[in-house]
């Protein structure tokens, strides 16, 4: 899968060189990479473009990166979105998991942790890490707390073998540890992280047409 | 209390009847003769000696009318009065003593006073009275059907036959009026209290079952006929009354043994209507055949008496027995009426109305047995009411203070959360920006050692954030896997293949403390062995025994070391890590040969560790991740 044309939003100059360098080394010099200071920009540069590849600062000033990836989620579906998080933050992209990116970058690792990140989502991969497994652990914990028997979210429910991995990943274990501990390959494990995602942003649009429902605006 | 006053009454009368009565001349031979009931004056022929007491129903059983009685003494002496005692005469009667009218009743014709009720004193003196023979007329008008006839008369010392007077008066007139009133006491109190709680029906059919003994019960203080205009009008009222009495006393005693028999009920009340209609429709027949009535309104009551007493001997309820105990006598006084008025036994008085105030007993009993029932029920209730508010209250209490100490705790780790995150932020953010700065720029060895610097600062805040985001529930396994995680890709990209052995670490909790030392510990170990090993094999060992044995170790295949290699001792690296150690309770040990890899572990034990099982679905799961997370 190409990682360009890609489209880098993010407010802070050396972030954008940084990941410009990132997506250089993997998709090669000549590749095009537009760049976004805000999420209006990065709506006016889409207008127009079809991006393979969106990395997305979630902190941006003024609109969140996250209705900018619920945009991208809607209109440019074969857009690959993935949220870039200086924070940290598990719940913050745990949100835009939801949201409908298919990963996220932390700043704060060293170059080389985020192109292996990178290549993996390249591949067709989703990296993650202990404390997005434990947020999307405690989202299903809280999701059957509130409907034990909600057959709309059927589809959505993670399966026995997607929560075991969550909680495997929770404890801090790598791919090659999982693949171990569970005799799964290590490929088919990034692919039960990206299965696990995309059901997260199926919750989370069948929990907006639920909202907009209630709220009179659909019939 | 009604008791004492009537064996009280009893053996006062005894002891004066006793002391006197030998002075007291009682005639029991008289004459009789029949006479119209215009008669003003006793016939000269006809006369028949007949001893009293006297019914002349029996001798002559079609008069209805006037029958003569004359009767005679012989008085010694004259100068002192003596007193005269007409026990009984039914119905009507006057008196005259020598020829001289000393008493008439107010009616002597139809409708005739009803004088039997209470026996009549007189005090004679003389001239009235003479020395020598004396002669008293009684003249008594009475129907047939009704018993017609005289009692003893008795003539003595005026106080002594006064007593005499007293004590029958009270035994035939004054308990009858007394138990009249009990009896219309109690008929209001239980009406009232059916008016304020129709539910309690067995006190509605008893207040019915003593106003229609009022008007049964009549029959012995009521000295005329008044509202009705004949004799027979008004016995066939008396027993039109007792006959409805029975039926309704029937009915009570079901109501008070919680029974509906409805039935039994209707057949009962219909014999006492048809009692009703009949004295209705012919007064006469109705008087006049009363002792069919009367037997069926004894059976009724007998009967139904039996079956309650019966009833209660089986049950177990304290009010019953009380209550059938009460009525043993009164049934006994009914079957001793019940024979005195077929004249199977001789009585001037009727028991059954005394017995009243018994059943009165009997009933007030009930009542205050239910009453302190409902009152006991109420305070039970309030009792457990009571116990069950305090318990909910200590309940409450303990939810709200452990909800409480909750709330405190996450407010604790939440404030800890904010400032981690405004480290993380502002200096973290700071710090990854100089890093990406510095790695932009043209490199230079300074500039890489500064890059390398920052990174150590960097994963050094980030083992900090770590250890203090999470809360005391967080177990050494959770605190170790982002550890963990970050460092099998760093040795992957390093192109090392890690191996991790963590034992004994699932629900362990170190204090904060120390669970940093640890973390970081290893850490460094694994910079070192990133930076310095150039190895293909990383083994990474953490353990806890028992009685806080901690091993922490990380061995490489790489290119090792001389322990006693001065420059090794030099930089900040062994002594780190050494100081750890210490600060973990252990020391640091160190195995490494050149070109044999190296062996970098800790063993401690240390204290404060809690060990307990991890509770899967702890609260502070969710509120350790800090931010409210809305599911979808």
């Amino acid at each position: 899968m190409g990682l360009h044309p890609a489209l880098v939003v993010d407010d802070d100059a050396a972030t954008q060189q940084r990941l410009a360098r990132l997506l250089a080394s993997h998709a090669g010099a000549d590749s095009t990479i537009a760049f976004a200071s805000s999420v209006d920009e990065a709506l006016q540069q889409l207008s127009q473009s079809y991006p393979a590849l969106a990395l997305v600062d979630i902190g941006l000033p003024g609109a969140s990166g996250i209705e900018l990836v619920a945009w991208l989620h809607e209109q440019r579906p074969q857009t690959l979105t993935v949220v870039v998080s200086a924070y940290g933050d598990a719940a913050t992209v745990v949100k835009a998991l939801q949201a409908g990116a298919v990963g996220y970058l932390l700043k704060e690792r060293d170059d080389e942790e985020l192109d292996l990140a990178l290549r993996s989502i390249q591949h067709g991969g989703a990296p993650i890490d202990p404390s997005v497994a434990r947020h999307i652990l405690a989202l299903v914990v809280n999701k059957a707390a509130d409907a034990p028997d909600a057959a709309p979210n059927a589809d959505a429910a993670l399966t026995p073998r997607e929560t075991e991995i969550l909680q495997l990943v929770e404890r801090g274990m790598g791919n090659r540890d999982i693949a171990e501990h569970t005799g799964l390959s290590r490929h088919t494990i990034e692919g039960y992280t990206k299965a696990i995602y995309r059901k997260l942003a199926v919750r989370s649009r069948t929990a907006a047409i639920f909202e907009a429902r209630s709220r009179g605006l659909l019939c | 209390m009604l008791a004492a006053l009537l064996l009280g009454t009893c053996m006062a009368t005894a002891a004066v009847a006793q002391d006197t009565r030998r002075d007291v001349l009682t005639l029991v031979n008289a004459d009789a003769v029949q006479a119209s009931t215009t008669s003003t004056a006793p016939p000269t022929e006809g006369w028949q000696p007949v001893s009293l007491m006297d019914y002349w129903d029996q001798r002559w059983p079609q008069h209805d009318g006037v029958v003569w009685y004359r009767l005679r003494w012989h008085q010694d002496d004259n100068t002192a009065p003596i007193g005269l005692l007409v026990s009984y005469a039914c119905m009507a009667q006057a008196v005259y003593v020598n020829g001289s009218l000393v008493y008439a009743d107010e009616s002597l014709t139809e409708p005739l006073s009803r004088s039997w009720i209470r026996p009549h004193y007189f005090l004679v003196d003389k001239p009235l009275l003479r020395q020598g023979d004396n002669e008293i007329w009684i003249r008594v008008s009475g129907i047939a059907a009704y018993q017609p006839g005289l009692g003893e008369v008795s003539i003595g010392p005026p106080r002594t036959v006064q007593a005499l007077y007293r004590e029958a008066l009270f035994w035939r007139y004054g308990l009858h009026l007394f138990s009249q009133a009990i009896d219309a006491v109690f008929c209001g109190l239980f009406l009232i209290l059916w008016l304020l709680r129709r539910k309690d029906t067995a006190f509605g059919w008893y207040a019915l079952t003593s106003l229609i003994s009022l008007c049964y019960n009549a029959n012995f203080i009521a000295d005329s006929t008044w509202p009705f205009a004949s004799t027979d009008a008004w016995q066939s009222f008396i027993l039109a009354a007792y006959v409805a009495n029975a039926s309704v006393y029937c009915v009570f005693l079901l109501r008070f043994c919680e029974r509906r028999w409805r039935r039994t009920e209707y057949a009962l009340l219909t014999v006492a209507l048809l009692q009703i209609v009949w004295a209705i429709a012919s007064p006469h027949t109705a008087g006049v055949y009363r002792g069919a009535g009367f037997v069926v309104g004894s059976i009724i009551n007998l009967a139904a008496t039996m079956w309650f007493i019966g009833y209660a001997v089986r049950g177990h309820r304290r009010d019953h027995r009380v209550l059938a105990a009460c009525l043993v006598i009164p049934c006994a006084a009914g079957v001793h009426d019940f024979l005195a008025l077929f004249g199977i036994t001789h009585s001037d008085n009727y028991l059954l109305a005394l017995t009243a105030p018994l059943s009165l007993i009997g009933m007030g009993f009930a009542l205050a047995f239910r009453f302190a029932a409902a009152m006991r029920r109420v305070e039970g209730f309030n009792a457990e009411l009571r116990y069950e508010v305090e318990e909910a209250t200590a309940k409450l209490r303990a939810t709200l203070s452990r909800e409480h100490q909750l709330s405190l705790s996450h407010t604790r780790t939440n404030e800890r959360l904010n400032l981690v995150r405004d480290i993380h932020d502002g200096f973290g953010g700071s710090l990854l920006n100089t890093i990406t700065v510095l790695e932009q720029s043209p490199h230079s060895e300074e500039q890489q050692h500064a890059v390398a610097a920052l990174k150590e600062l960097r994963d050094d805040l980030r083992l900090v954030i770590d250890t203090s985001a999470h809360d005391t529930e967080t177990d050494l396994l959770g605190l170790l896997a982002p550890l963990r995680h970050r460092w099998s890709n760093r040795l992957e990209i390093a192109g090392m293949d890690s191996r991790w052995t963590l034992a004994g670490i699932e629900g362990t909790r170190p204090p904060p403390g120390h669970a940093l030392d640890l973390l970081r510990f290893l850490q460094e170990a694994l910079t070192n062995v990133i930076k310095h090993s150039a190895a293909s094999h990383v083994e990474i060992r953490v353990e806890c025994g028992a009685e806080g044995r901690l091993l922490v170790g990380v061995r490489d295949d790489g290119r090792g070391f001389e322990y006693n290699d001065p420059m090794l001792h030099r930089g900040a690296g062994l002594n780190s890590l050494r100081s750890r150690a210490i600060r973990l309770g252990g020391d640091l040990r160190v195995e490494s040969r050149l070109g044999r890899g190296a062996w970098l572990g800790l063993v401690a034990t240390v204290t404060g560790w809690e060990h307990r099982p991890k509770n899967e679905h702890a609260p502070s799961q969710e509120t350790t991740a800090g931010t409210t997370i809305t599911p979808a």
